[in-house]
Order: C-alpha cells, then sequence, then structure tokens
C-alpha cells in the first residue's frame, strides 16, 4: 500500500498547500473567519447551498461510470433491458445535475452578493463614524476604492473562488476515488501523469500571477495616461504640444503589448502542454488497461470509464491553478478593509455625553492650542517644531453676536470655526458652548444646531427641494419655498426646468457656483440653526448673485450666534466684533470703529484696502 | 453589417498571420478530432483481442497529441501577437485620432464616456478580432469535422446525436444576448453607487455638519439594494442557463447511448464507433457552447465599433488648410472683425464682437461671469473657430495659418492651472522641453515659484500633478505662470490667473508679471482691481458684447457699469485672502 498512499499524497499536494497559504500570512485566517462571519445570518441558505454543490459534483461525476456501465451490463452483456435501464440512470443524474447546478449557481450568488453588501454598507457605516480629520488624510479616491473595486474583488474570491475551491477539489476527490475503485492498478498507472500536471501547473501559476500583474500595472499606466491627457487637453493645444504626447503614449501602448505578449508565451506553453498530457494518459490507458482486458483483468466499460474521466479530470486542476490569483486578489482587497475597518473612529461621543437642549449660541475659548497633526503635542515636548494653526485663543461671543475672522491665508480663521463646529479636538484648552465643553456633547445634539456655509457650496445629487430640506427632510413644502425665497433664491430656481423639483448634480442640471451658494444658503438657514458659521461663503459669487445673497444674509443673521470668514468690508463693518487673527494668534479683537481708532493691523488691512480701490 | 466589414479592416496588415494561424488552428482541431477515431479503433482492437494493434494505435493518439501540441503553440503564438498588435494600433488610431480633434469636441465630451471608449469598447473590440474571430472558426472547424467523421461512420445516428447542437449554439447566444443587458445594468447600478459613495464621502463636512450621517446610511442601503437586486436578477439568468446549456448536450449522448447500444448489440455498429461517438460528443459540448457565446461577443464588439467610429468618424473641425504657411513675424498685433461664437446653445457666447489691440499692449478684460471674456482669449489661440467674423493676428487670419506656428507664439494661463504628472522642473518647461535649468529657475522666480519648489522635497525634480504631489491652487497657478513665461510667447494670456494666489503673494509676481509683459501683448482677465491696474487699458464686457474700453479712471467715470463692478467685486479683496493651503484643504473636506 505505500506506493499508492505515496501516490495518494501527491494528489492532495496543490491542496495542502493551499490551505496553508489560507491559514499562514499575517492574520489573514482572523479575516478569513471574520469573513465567514458575515454569512452567519444566511446559514439557512449557506448550508443548502453546500448540499447543492454537492449534489452537483456528485452527479458530474457519475456520466463516464454509466457510460463504461453502458457498454460493460448492457452491450458487452447484450441485455437490452439493462441497457435502457441504465440509460434511464444517465437521465436522471443529467437532471438532478442540472437541478443542482440552478441551486448551487442561485444560492452561491444569492449569499455572496448580500454578504458584501452587508460589508459595504458597514464599511460606509464605518466612514460616517470618522472624523473629519480621517478625511483630510485619506484621498477619496482610495476611501471610495474601499466600497467599490475591493468589494468586486472580494465578490470574486467569494463567488468564484469558493465554488471552485469546493467543487473542484471534490471532482477531483471524486474521480481519484472512482478510479481508485474501478480499477487499483489502471488508476495508478493513469495517475502517472499527475505529477506532471500538478508540476506544471504551480510553475505556471506562480510565473503567470507576475505577468498578468504585470499586464494589469501597464494597461493601468495607459489608463491613467490617457486620462491626464484628456483632463489636460486644454494646456496640450494650447502650447501645441500634441506630438509628444502622442510619443509618449506610443511607448506606454507599446509596453503594454510587451508585457501582454509575456502572458501570450506562458499561455502557449502551458495549455498546450496540459492537452497533450490528455493526450498520452489517453494512450496510457488503452495501451496497459487494453492488455487487461484482452487478458481478461478488467471489462472494456472501465476502460471506456478511465477515457471518460480523463476529460473530467484535466479541468478542475487548471480551474484550481486559476484560484491562486483570484485569491491573492481577494486578499489584497480584504488586507485593505480591515486597515479601514481597524480604525477606530477618533472622535467618539463619551459614554456620558449630555445633549443640551437648545443653545442660546454662547461660544468660549479658553486657552485653546490647535494643531492638525495629531502629534503635536507630544513633538512639542520633545523640542520639535510645531505648527499650531492656533494658539492661545481666548474668546468669548456673547448668544446673538456676530463675529468676523479677519486675517491672512493661514492664519487660522478656518480652523478656529470647525473648533466650534467641533470638526476637530483642541490638543489644549476647551471651546465650550452655553458652558458645555464641547467634548462632553453629543456631537450630532450640536451640530444639529449648527448652520454652516462653506466656501464650495457643496450639493447633494437630487432635487432643489431635497437639498434645501437637507438638514430638516420632514420640513413643509411651504417653509421650504419661504426660505428660498429668503435668501432670493426663488428667481432662479422658478427659471429651472421643473422648478424646486428639478434634480442637480450630475446627472441633473449643472448649478453655477453663486446658485450653488445660494441653496447652500437656504439650506443652512432651513435648519433654524443656533449658530450660524459663513466660511468665505461668498467669495465664488459673482457680482449680480453677491448683491441678493447679501440682503438674505441680513435675515439669516438676525437673531443667532454667528461667526463669518469673508472678505468683503461691508460684511465685516457690520459684525458686532471683529477678531484679527495672525499666525493663530488673536492679534486685535474689537468693532469696526474701535480697531480702526488703535491703528492696529485691522487700519493697516483697512488702508490697504482704501489704497487698492484707489489704484 | 458595415460596421463590422470596418472592424475586420483592422486586421488586413495581419492577413498572413492570420491565414497562418487557421491553418495551424485547422491542423490541430483535425488532431483532436483524430484521436476519439483512433480510440475507437483501439476499443474495437480491446474488443477483438488484436494485442499487437493496441501499441501502434497508442502511439498514433500520443504522436497526434504531440503534433497537436507543437501546433497549437504556434497558432497561439501568432495569433496572441496579431491580437496585440490590433490592440496596440487600435489605440494608437484612438489617440491620434483625439489628439486631431478641436477642443470643442472635448467639451461635449464627459472625460469619462471617452475614457470608456478607449477602455471597454477597444477591449471588447480587441478580444472579438483577436480570439473571438479565431474562436469561432475553430469551433466551427471542429464541429464540422466531428460531424464529419460521425456521419462518416453512421450517418443518421451522427444524426440523431447532433439534433440538439443547433439548440445548443440558440440558447448558448440566447442567454448571451439577455444577460448582456442585465450585468450591464449591474454596471449601471454600481456606478451610481459609486457616485453615492463618492457624493457621501466629498460632503463628509456637509453630512457632519447637518448631522445627517444616519440619513446618508440609509440612502446608501437604497443604492446597495438596487445593485444587489440586480445582482440577484442577472444570476438568475445564469442559475438558469447555464445548467440548461450544460443539459442539452447530454440528450445527444442519451439518445446515442440508447440508439447506438442496440445497434452494437444488434452487431450494426462497432463498440469502438460506439465509443468514438460517445467521446465526440462529450468533447463537442464545449465547442457548442463556445460558439454561442463567441456569436455573442461579436455582437458586443459591433456594438462597441459603432461606439469607437462615431469618434472616428468625427473630423476635426481646426485644421490648418495643406501646406499652411507659419504665423508671419510680429509683435502680436490682434484683431477681431465681427467675431461670434456660438457653442452647442442659441444664445452665443461672443456677438458681432469687433476689437483692435496694438502690439505690446495689456488689456485687460472685465465683466460679470458668462461675458465671454474667457472666450474671447480662446480665440486668439484657435481653441475655437468663430461662428461668424474673424480673428487676425499680426495681420494674418488664424485660421489660414499653421496651428502649431500660432499656439507656440501663445501662452495662456487659466484658472484651473493643470499640471502633468512629471517634476516641477518638466512642467515647467512643457512648452520648451530644452530649456536649460537656469532659464526654468529665472521663470519660477518671476512668477514667485522659486522659493516654494525649494521647501518641496525633491526641489525642481518632486513630482507634481494627480499622482504626484498636491499643491496648492496658489501653487499650481505660480508654476503655470512660469511654464508660460519660459514659452516666451508673443501674445500671453493671463485667466483669472492669480485667483488662487492670496494678495501678498499676488504683490509679488505683478513686479514679475510686468517686466515679463514687456515686449508682448498680454491679455488679462482677472477679478481684482490690483490685476487689472497691470493694464494699459480695460475692456468692459456683458453678454457676449463690449461695453466700453478705455483707462480705468476715465471708465469708472463714464462707464456706470464698470463702476459697479469696481465697487462690488473688485474693491475690497484685500480681505479675500484664500490661499492655497487653506483652498485646498476645503477641496478635502
Amino acid at each position: 500500500m505505500t506506493p499508492e498512499r505515496n501516490r495518494l499524497r501527491e494528489a492532495f499536494l496543490l491542496l495542502a498547500s493551499l490551505w496553508r497559504l489560507i491559514r499562514g500570512q499575517d492574520q489573514r485566517g482572523r479575516k478569513v473567519r471574520w469573513m465567514i462571519g458575515l454569512l452567519r445570518p444566511y446559514r439557512g441558505r449557506v448550508a443548502l447551498m453546500f448540499v447543492a454543490m454537492l449534489l452537483a459534483t456528485g452527479a458530474g461525476l457519475a456520466p463516464p461510470y454509466l457510460a463504461g456501465q453502458v457498454v460493460d451490463a448492457g452491450i458487452v452483456a447484450g441485455d437490452i433491458g439493462a441497457l435502457d435501464l441504465i440509460v434511464a440512470a444517465f437521465v436522471v443524474v443529467a437532471i438532478l445535475y442540472a437541478g443542482a447546478t440552478y441551486l448551487q449557481t442561485y444560492l452561491v450568488g444569492w449569499v455572496g452578493t448580500r454578504a458584501l453588501q452587508d460589508l459595504r454598507e458597514r464599511i460606509f457605516a464605518h466612514l460616517q463614524s470618522m472624523s473629519i480629520g480621517f478625511f483630510t488624510r485619506r484621498s477619496t479616491g482610495v476611501l471610495i476604492s474601499r466600497m467599490t473595486n475591493d468589494i468586486e474583488a472580494l465578490n470574486q474570491l467569494v463567488t468564484s473562488g469558493v465554488v471552485t475551491m469546493f467543487s473542484s477539489t471534490l471532482t477531483l476527490v471524486g474521480v481519484v476515488a472512482i478510479m481508485l475503485v474501478l480499477d487499483l492498478k489502471l488508476a495508478l498507472v493513469t495517475f502517472l501523469t499527475f505529477p506532471l500536471l500538478a508540476v506544471a501547473s504551480v510553475v505556471f501559476r506562480i510565473v503567470s500571477h507576475g505577468a498578468y500583474r504585470a499586464t494589469r500595472e501597464r494597461i493601468a499606466a495607459v489608463t491613467a495616461y490617457l486620462q491626464e491627457t484628456l483632463s489636460g487637453v486644454r494646456v496640450v493645444r494650447s502650447f501645441g504640444q500634441e506630438p509628444r504626447h502622442a510619443t509618449a503614449m506610443t511607448e506606454l501602448n507599446a509596453a503594454n503589448r510587451e508585457a501582454n505578449m509575456k502572458t501570450v508565451y506562458l499561455n502557449a506553453s502551458y495549455f498546450p502542454a496540459v492537452e497533450l498530457l490528455a493526450a498520452v494518459g489517453t494512450a496510457v490507458i488503452l495501451l496497459y488497461g487494453g492488455v487487461q482486458a484482452i487478458d481478461g483483468a478488467i471489462q472494456i466499460g472501465v476502460i471506456i470509464a478511465f477515457v471518460g474521466y480523463l476529460q473530467v479530470f484535466f479541468d478542475p486542476i487548471q480551474q484550481l491553478s486559476q484560484l491562486y490569483t483570484t485569491y491573492q486578489q481577494g486578499m489584497a482587497a480584504l488586507d485593505k478593509i480591515f486597515d479601514l475597518l481597524d480604525t477606530e473612529p477618533d472622535m467618539v461621543d463619551a459614554p456620558d455625553a449630555i445633549d443640551p437642549g437648545t443653545l442660546r449660541g454662547e461660544i468660549e475659548m479658553e486657552g485653546v492650542y490647535f494643531a492638525y497633526a495629531d502629534d503635536a503635542l507630544e513633538r512639542e515636548r520633545r523640542g520639535k517644531r510645531v505648527e499650531w494653526a492656533l494658539r492661545d485663543i481666548d474668546l468669548r461671543v456673547p448668544p446673538g453676536q456676530t463675529l468676523a475672522l479677519v486675517g491672512a491665508t493661514g492664519a487660522g480663521k478656518s480652523t478656529f470655526a470647525k473648533l466650534v463646529a467641533r470638526f476637530y479636538d483642541p490638543q489644549l484648552g476647551r471651546v465650550s458652548i452655553d458652558g458645555h465643553d464641547l467634548r462632553g456633547v453629543a456631537q450630532q445634539a450640536l451640530r444639529r444646531q449648527l448652520g454652516i456655509v462653506p466656501q464650495e457650496g457643496f450639493l447633494f445629487s437630487g432635487s432643489v427641494r431635497e437639498n434645501i430640506a437637507f438638514g430638516r427632510p420632514e420640513a413643509p413644502l411651504e417653509e421650504i419655498e419661504a426660505t428660498a425665497a429668503a435668501v432670493g433664491a426663488t428667481a432662479f430656481i422658478a427659471a429651472l426646468p421643473e422648478g424646486i423639483e428639478t434634480e442637480i448634480g450630475e446627472r441633473g442640471v449643472q448649478l453655477s457656483a453663486g446658485q450653488r451658494q445660494l441653496v447652500a444658503f437656504a439650506r443652512a438657514l432651513l435648519a433654524e440653526p443656533r449658530i450660524l458659521i459663513l466660511d468665505e461663503a461668498t467669495s465664488n459669487v459673482d457680482v449680480r448673485t453677491e448683491k441678493t445673497i447679501e440682503r438674505g444674509l441680513e435675515r439669516l443673521l438676525a437673531g443667532r450666534t454667528a461667526i463669518v470668514i469673508a472678505h468683503r468690508l461691508s460684511t465685516i463693518r457690520r459684525a458686532g466684533k471683529i477678531v484679527v487673527l495672525e499666525g493663530g494668534r488673536i492679534a486685535e479683537a474689537g468693532t469696526h470703529d474701535e480697531l480702526i481708532e488703535v491703528g492696529g493691523p485691522y487700519s493697516r488691512l483697512h488702508g490697504a484696502w482704501a489704497d487698492s480701490s484707489a489704484a | 453589417m458595415r460596421t463590422y466589414r470596418r472592424l475586420i479592416g483592422f486586421l488586413r496588415p495581419y492577413r498572413r498571420q492570420l491565414w497562418g494561424s487557421l491553418v495551424f488552428a485547422w491542423a490541430a482541431m483535425g488532431m483532436t478530432v483524430l484521436i476519439p477515431w483512433l480510440i475507437g479503433r483501439a476499443v474495437n482492437a480491446i474488443e477483438s483481442g488484436a494485442r499487437p494493434d493496441l501499441l501502434p494505435l497508442a502511439l498514433a493518439i500520443a504522436g497526434a497529441g504531440l503534433l497537436r501540441l507543437g501546433l497549437t503553440v504556434v497558432r497561439r503564438l501568432v495569433a496572441g501577437r496579431v491580437s496585440l498588435a490590433v490592440e496596440f494600433d487600435l489605440r494608437q488610431h484612438f489617440y491620434a485620432h483625439l489628439q486631431r480633434l478641436e477642443l470643442g469636441f472635448f467639451d461635449s465630451q464627459q472625460t469619462g464616456q471617452l475614457m470608456s471608449r478607449a477602455t471597454v469598447d477597444l477591449q471588447s473590440i480587441r478580444f472579438f478580432l483577436g480570439y473571438g474571430l479565431i474562436f469561432i472558426t475553430q469551433n466551427l472547424l471542429t464541429i464540422f469535422l466531428a460531424s464529419l467523421v460521425m456521419i462518416a461512420i453512421e450517418p443518421w445516428l451522427a444524426l440523431i446525436a447532433l439534433a440538439p447542437a443547433p439548440l445548443i449554439v440558440y440558447t448558448a447566444s440566447r442567454y448571451n444576448r439577455v444577460s448582456r443587458p442585465a450585468l450591464q445594468e449591474v454596471q449601471q447600478r454600481l456606478a451610481e453607487l459609486t457616485a453615492a459613495a463618492e457624493e457621501s464621502v466629498s460632503g463628509i463636512r456637509i453630512v457632519k455638519a447637518f448631522a445627517r450621517e444616519e440619513h446618508q446610511l440609509r440612502r446608501f442601503r437604497g443604492t446597495v439594494s438596487r445593485v444587489f437586486d440586480q445582482s440577484v436578477y442577472s444570476i438568475k439568468l445564469q442559475a438558469f442557463f447555464s445548467p440548461l446549456i450544460g443539459l442539452l448536450p447530454q440528450l445527444g449522448i442519451v439518445l446515442v447511448l440508447l440508439i447506438g447500444g442496440r445497434q452494437v448489440i444488434a452487431g450494426n455498429l462497432s463498440l469502438g464507433d460506439f465509443t468514438a461517438f460517445y467521446i465526440y460528443l462529450v468533447m463537442l459540448a464545449v465547442p457548442m457552447r463556445m460558439l454561442g457565446m463567441a456569436m455573442g461577443m461579436a455582437q458586443r464588439a459591433i456594438a462597441s465599433g459603432n461606439r469607437l467610429f462615431e469618434i472616428l468618424d468625427r473630423e476635426p473641425s481646426i485644421q490648418s488648410p495643406p501646406g499652411a504657411p507659419p504665423l508671419p513675424a510680429g509683435d502680436g498685433r490682434v484683431r477681431l472683425e465681427g467675431v461670434t461664437l456660438r457653442y452647442d446653445s442659441a444664445t452665443p457666447a461672443l456677438s458681432g464682437l469687433d476689437l483692435e489691440v496694438e502690439a505690446g499692449r495689456t488689456v485687460a478684460l472685465v465683466g460679470p461671469s458668462g461675458a465671454g471674456k474667457t472666450s474671447l482669449v480662446a480665440l486668439i489661440a484657435r481653441l475655437y473657430d468663430p461662428s461668424e467674423g474673424a480673428v487676425l493676428v499680426d495681420g494674418a487670419d488664424v485660421r489660414s495659418v499653421e496651428v502649431g506656428s500660432l499656439r507656440s507664439e501663445i501662452a495662456l494661463v487659466a484658472d484651473d492651472s493643470f499640471l502633468f504628472t512629471a517634476s516641477v522642473a518638466e512642467n515647467i518647461a512643457y512648452a520648451r522641453p530644452d530649456a536649460s535649468r537656469e532659464e526654468i529657475e529665472a521663470a519660477a522666480r518671476r512668477a514667485q515659484a522659486d522659493e516654494f519648489i525649494r521647501d518641496l522635497p525633491g526641489g525642481y525634480e518632486a513630482m507634481v500633478g494627480e499622482r504626484g504631489l498636491t499643491l496648492s491652487g496658489g501653487q499650481r497657478q505660480r508654476v503655470a505662470i512660469a511654464r508660460a513665461l519660459l514659452a516666451d510667447p508673443r501674445i500671453l494670456i493671463l485667466d483669472d490667473a492669480t485667483s488662487s494666489v492670496d494678495a501678498r503673494t499676488e504683490a509679488a509676481i505683478k513686479a514679475g508679471l510686468r517686466e515679463a509683459m514687456a515686449g508682448r501683448t498680454t491679455f488679462i482677465i482677472a477679478h481684482r482691481l490690483s490685476t487689472v491696474s497691470l493694464a494699459d487699458e480695460v475692456v468692459v464686457m456683458d453678454a457676449g458684447r463690449i461695453v466700453d474700453r478705455g483707462g480705468h479712471e476715465e471708465l469708472l467715470e463714464r462707464c456706470g457699469f464698470y463702476a459697479e463692478i469696481a465697487e462690488h467685486g473688485l474693491a475690497d479683496t484685500v480681505f479675500l485672502q484664500r490661499d492655497l493651503e487653506a483652498r485646498g484643504e476645503m477641496a478635502r473636506l
């Protein structure tokens, strides 16, 4: 039995190495187990899926044996009754196979897709729970890719990978077992070709993995270059540099061809070789089995069954060898997804976070230091340079006051506003509203009472109405329209093809920057905020629109605390308090008249304004 | 059919290789069909106990296998090479054509659409031309040869056995037809999902600001279930069709087993022939299915071909006439005569506009957005052609001169300063790749870019652009200005070129610009009074027409419209200190 056992061991070599791959390597076991955990809610279907796979594989194995039986029990024995019976069995098996395959395909697809949609939602929810700081550190494209490309790569692994793994392995084991049972010696002789095939497949798999990766990289380079020259087509044209780009593109295109040629070489050597092995195997079966049959040691049907099984034999091996690439890609995607899911949300509400109720809108900053680098304090302690975006800010804004922030770029105006919205926590000091330290306030409860109009009026796809009602989707239409009227947006909305119900965004009507800003104003106003933050909200708006907005602004500012970052002197002049920031510090604070009188930085800026308008 | 013939046209340069590969494919298929017949002979030999016949037959099978190996290797190499060459040609052709098309074409096309032509459509055409055609002939040949052998052995059994064949091909191609749109719809919904994901990440600041995380999650769930529903529909199709396509060939096998078996028992058919029949039918299941698939492939390639030809057939509207002379020498005098420009919409961007600018003058174009300022300067560089009227540079109609010579004398800096993925130095030297490092640095100094470039990791060699370092808007604009200055053009166009530069830096750039403008004609589109002050005169525009032109002071007094713009749009920009860092940060939030 020893030599046979050795052959058997060789037969399982491939599977064992695959299994090691799955178990080994940087916690992949944990990740795979976690993936399997995603299937838990669909246990019933998963169980049924495996039953279907088992049935399908079993039924798929029967035909060559039955064909052999047709010959032995039917034809050679001259028994028409037996012949009909076996053919009937053949029909039953074929139908069973079709039915089980239907069930298997459907269930694998359903369960895999369902589980991955769940994962998608989980990633999305996780992203939503991350702080703003997280999003500034990661590129949008990468985050989106976690929910799209990486999920698709996993989909490949879950649907085709699992099926291949399970049914190919089972088929292989089944074929080997049946052949061994049918005729031990003939089986072992047939298996002689097996090690060769296994080695060839493993080598092919490893080499082609690198080659295919190279082709993907090359085509990605071609695509990226194309994308870039399309985005920059204006620059290309205006400098008349088309020939240079054409040359560069030719090089990339040729590199892509070379990389693909390698895969052609590989495929041209592997697949024909496998076919040759099949032919040699057939010849061996006929020669050795033929002699045995002539000697009466085996029946002729066995030979026919063997020839049939040989055809079934090579498919699963080729499929298993392709599994490696799918597995690699799926695992790479899983690693990336885990990397994201393992990142803990950094601004979670404290368990005892309070809901402050309706805010009066008193803002206070006490000894606030803030830097965008998380390790700022640590660096300072080690004597390294730290770029503080805000330092030593002490300020109180009474309820209902409008505070204007003035200063050069990078002076910390936007950062100030972000701390009030608690997009970040200060490293030192505290920011409080109505006397509550923001760190102890539930974020949602706070932000629901804030209205923010950023520089770029970001709108979501959907109708104008939905966008205005973003903060309060339940608001009645009359109120939405009244709000639009208050900011002076009625005229342009009425001119849209479907009025307030017009779809905007990528798939709808494109609004101008000024129109978007008007909608953003209306959105902020409808939310009935207690504190309003306008961050250079009118800088992208042309003269005419701005006039309209200014009228709406008065309405917007009335009766609520506001922080305004603006460049219009008219807006700044009206503010109850003006704070001039310089390098993250408060350089001076006071009303317009006070500051002009003092003759500090503000009066100098104001003087520069006067100069420039006289220029 | 026309599209089909045109697609085939791409194969013409490779006719010889293609025929060669077909010959090899046919020979290889001949071997494949020979093997079951040999198996049949071997079975007969075994049944009749003809032991000496076995070895030659086994050797013949192995020999046929070996021969097939050689033939297939050559076939795959030749066909693979042709397929890749066709792909290469297609892409070259497409790219070269895009380079020739006028800018107006790109305004009307979404980049994503063009990208999908260049990737998805090109791919399906290449698969069809490279593999599909060979698949089809190869599979047809296999079926044909095997049928021939079977008919030779036992005609009517062959007919019975092959009866389900058309059904298989039909079902497979029908599956391909219904599953395609279903899969495309899955892709479409995935694209929607990507857009939804992108929107919620880009707009995260708004989501957080309005505390709408729950709402966004609900919306996303809706998008996700749309993907799920469609995926399940497409899975159902697959689950229905693919077992069916597997079941149909079994029908032929059952008939052969039942009827052929009786024949053997009756002594009308040898066991070997029976075995050969059985193996042929097992073997043919694959080519029949493939034939259906390849037919679907052909349909897809034709659809893709139509989309591709749509672009390839578009004649570039801006071309130099054959043998056009280069732009005549001159100092950059610009004249627009009765120019009207219509993009796609009915309202013209420019209507009946006349403007003459003497060489060496600096003109500021001022007006509300949509007044036609950017359109006007684009006409000078012949990025568009006027619908009516003419544009003359140094006395020559821009349509009459070689367009490359015109553009090399004009440098344009736009407000969104596009940089290529390359080093800063290469970007500055974009128009003159042969420029020396000193020249590059001098241009950067003038544009106030030298200092920050030196602070970049790698300095002038730092990679920037989409796949490089992210520069702030102001930094990008300064690199773009340096790029324009280095081009040493006759005409310099600054289209809101300093909008993202903060006031202090702008003041410094102004000195460099003033120097650079000397001896060139310059057009400045600006929203800041400080920039306007660089100009010798101001042209006030509104709704595609020139309202007035003259000096700043003069216009303030004379032109009410200008006074209004100056007061509201230009005046207090001292506080407009959006620096690039702040802007870039905003964009990321």
